[in-house]
């Protein structure tokens, strides 16, 4: 029993004709659009009008060669049972994005503050970016694609001259 | 005598107190209270004692060495998290399922659903006082770890059981009649848990209330918002596998304390094993892999493209999102656990203006993960 | 007969039953808890679970260590009185295990605490946490 697509067809058509975004539908219940980083919170407001008031997960990715990092926000409506993911680009040096903290609250201060840890992002207007897993941690933003775990961790902890642990060193 | 002086000026008489990760009521995970007396005034969470850092890691490993890594990110749920998995690499690559495969994780998952709730009344029941609930509680998991052992090979990790493509045995002859067996034991233990209790009452009712506007506004999902009157189930709203051909209901309660928590976990095992006696008439007989993935192969490249999937995990909403740009691996796997935000907002908000001794038990009662959250 | 040392014999008085503080980290909590409930009960071996580590003879480590953790148990450790043993549970205690190339993970626990014993397995079922205790019994008898 297939579905129509009619309901995330309109709710698709309404963003474009209102903020000129690029989207795409993947399947029932799933839109994906990309936007511009100034768009934003007036993107996630009036989104959160219509009924999308779960925030699921915020999440980056680091595109190495493009040298972008691209952050997605995942959404749930409760009423319409549709996922729309929202992806913003920004630079790898020195990123930040505004936060959506006023609009959902302690759900996204808490998932910007893993990801300002985890990546490096400065969310502006979060006001609480403490470290939230690591302690007295000095290195670079530990998910970043440059920090290779496996060299890490073969430099810190494996000894060359232990003839057991020659294996990890080839 | 300056001490004394000192109190009286600013009238404050607030010390920390590290509810910490050694003490016998809390896991591997630690809370910083303030106290005033007997009453808490603010906390503040400290996770990361687990941390491993699986997003990673799971970039550095092929989809089916990530299928065994997948069991341990929560401990103590490990066949709903391989589901999880499979299903998104599943919809990734575009491989078909047959309904043999489909049935039995369906069956896989729902005894692990149950498992996991067993935990948590026996852990509920220390941080109430309740030392028989424990002993009941972890002396009835045995018989359905015993069932891991007979189907997966492990007793609580079942080793990459739910992988790409299908499972990787089919289930034994007799598995069906001792699968009953089971669960009619467990219908016993269901019984026992029924009565009420007076010191579980006492303890548990009239304490950490949850009001719905709070726990949209804080990400809760999953048993507290049922808890709290709102009727909602992954398994309803988008159906995965075949649960939209198994006939089960949704509880839902209106007071949102400890105590009407507690009592959805009771209602959700006798529904899982409503959804188990079911799948095992209806199973179909046939593959129970998609051939093609017999035989593992080690340089299938994944197109590109990304998904997100959405499950209904023990504890609440458990999704991943997966990314991959063409190669053999993954390129970044995000992973949502539903105890992140429980453990870090609705936690710091119902602890506030509670007595010492209620902590413990508003703690156990929202059934949280440590290794969830710190992944 | 052989004159034993003052050591073996405070240790023989003592090691009679043992009393165990347990740090567990996930597997731990899966495995050890069974251990103590009604199907593998430790009690009748003489064994059981104490609050508080300055009551404790056996520190029980089950579960990978992260940097943040291992730090909580070598305070644990000095805290205990002496004649105190210190048991490892699992491989990836022992070496690293699954987790060998997380950041954040301890590869060896030798280089932090002195390990008496080490018990492997990916968790080891609850026999083999018998057979390891029955065997502290056999290193106290064996002892110079």
């Amino acid at each position: 029993m297939k579905s129509d697509l009619k309901n995330e067809e309109k709710l698709l058509k309404e963003l474009v004709s209102n903020y000129n975004v690029k989207g795409r539908i993947q399947r029932e219940r799933r839109i994906w659009i990309n936007t511009d980083k100034e768009k934003l919170i007036s993107i996630c407001k009036f989104v959160k009008e219509k009924g999308f008031d779960h925030l699921s997960a915020i999440s980056v990715t680091d595109w190495l060669k493009e040298g972008e990092y691209e952050i997605t926000y995942h959404l749930w409506s409760y009423k319409r049972k549709i996922l729309l993911t929202i992806k913003i680009r920004v630079s790898r040096k020195n990123p930040s994005a505004p936060s959506v903290s006023a609009i959902w609250d302690r759900n996204a201060q808490i998932h910007e503050r893993e990801m300002h840890e985890m990546f490096g992002v400065e969310f502006k207007g979060n006001d609480d970016l403490a470290p939230l897993f690591l302690e007295n941690w000095q290195n670079s933003p530990p998910f970043r694609k440059d920090f290779d775990w496996r060299e890490y961790v073969k430099k810190e902890c494996y000894n060359k001259d232990n003839e057991r642990e020659i294996v990890y060193h080839e | 005598m300056n001490n004394q002086v000192m109190l009286e000026s600013t009238g404050k008489n607030e010390y920390e107190l590290f509810f910490g990760p050694a003490h016998p009521g809390s896991g591997n995970f630690s809370v910083k209270l303030e106290v005033d007396g007997e009453i808490v005034t603010s906390a503040r969470a400290n996770p990361g004692y687990l941390h491993r850092g699986f997003e990673k890691l799971m970039e550095y490993r092929l989809p089916i060495q990530n299928a065994v890594l997948s069991d341990r990110i929560c401990i103590l749920e490990p066949l709903n998290w391989n589901l999880i998995h499979a299903e998104a690499v599943d919809e990734l690559m575009g491989i078909d399922v047959p309904e043999r495969a489909k049935y039995i994780r369906v069956i896989m998952a729902e005894l692990s659903r149950i498992q996991s709730h067993i935990i948590w009344f026996g852990v509920f029941s220390i941080g109430t006082g309740f030392d028989t609930g424990f002993k009941m509680a972890f002396g009835y998991r045995d018989y359905i770890l015993d069932l891991f052992e007979m189907i997966t090979g492990g007793r609580v990790y079942p080793t990459g059981y739910i992988c790409p493509g299908g499972v990787r045995r089919d289930l034994p002859k007799d598995a069906s009649e001792k699968i009953l067996k089971v669960l009619d034991k467990i219908d016993e233990m269901v019984k026992l848990e029924e009565i009420e209790n007076p010191v579980l009452q006492a303890r548990a009712r009239g304490i950490g209330v949850l009001k719905l506007e709070d726990a949209m506004r804080l990400g809760a999902t999953g048993p507290l918002l049922r808890a709290s009157g709102m009727k909602v189930d992954v398994r309803k709203e988008e159906p995965y596998e075949v649960y939209d051909r198994l006939d089960f209901e949704v509880p839902v309660r209106k007071e949102g304390d400890a105590y009407a928590r507690y009592m959805i976990g009771i209602e959700e095992i006798k529904q899982s094993m409503k959804i188990i006696k079911q799948a095992l008439r209806e199973i179909p007989q046939g593959e129970y892999i998609n051939p093609q993935f017999k035989k593992p192969k080690l340089n299938v490249k994944m197109p590109k493209g990304e998904v997100y999937v959405r499950n209904e995990g023990g504890r609440g909403e458990a999704a991943i999102y997966m990314v991959s740009d063409g190669n053999t691996k993954p390129y970044r796997v995000k992973i949502r656990g539903p105890s992140f935000l429980h453990m870090i907002s609705v936690l710091e908000f119902l602890l506030k203006g509670v007595q010492i001794a209620d902590v413990p038990a508003i703690y156990w009662s929202m059934n949280i993960c440590p290794a969830d959250l710190d992944r | 007969m052989k004159k034993e040392s003052p050591k073996k014999k405070k240790m023989k008085k003592i090691i009679k039953a043992i009393w165990i503080f347990n740090w567990f980290n996930s597997c731990g909590f899966c495995e050890l808890v069974p251990v103590v409930g009604s199907r593998w009960d430790m009690e009748r071996f003489g064994m059981i679970v104490v609050g508080s580590p300055r009551h404790a003879d056996v520190l029980f480590i089950a579960g990978y260590q992260t940097l943040k953790s291992i730090k909580v148990a070598q305070r644990i450790y000095e805290q205990m009185p002496e004649p105190k043993v210190v048991l490892a549970l699992g491989s990836c205690t022992i070496t690293g295990g699954m987790y060998w190339d997380s950041y954040n993970t301890i590869k060896r626990l030798d280089d932090y605490l002195p390990v008496t014993m080490y018990i492997p397995g990916c968790p080891p079922r609850p026999e083999a946490v018998f057979e390891a205790c029955s065997k502290i019994f056999q290193h106290v008898k064996e002892m110079e």
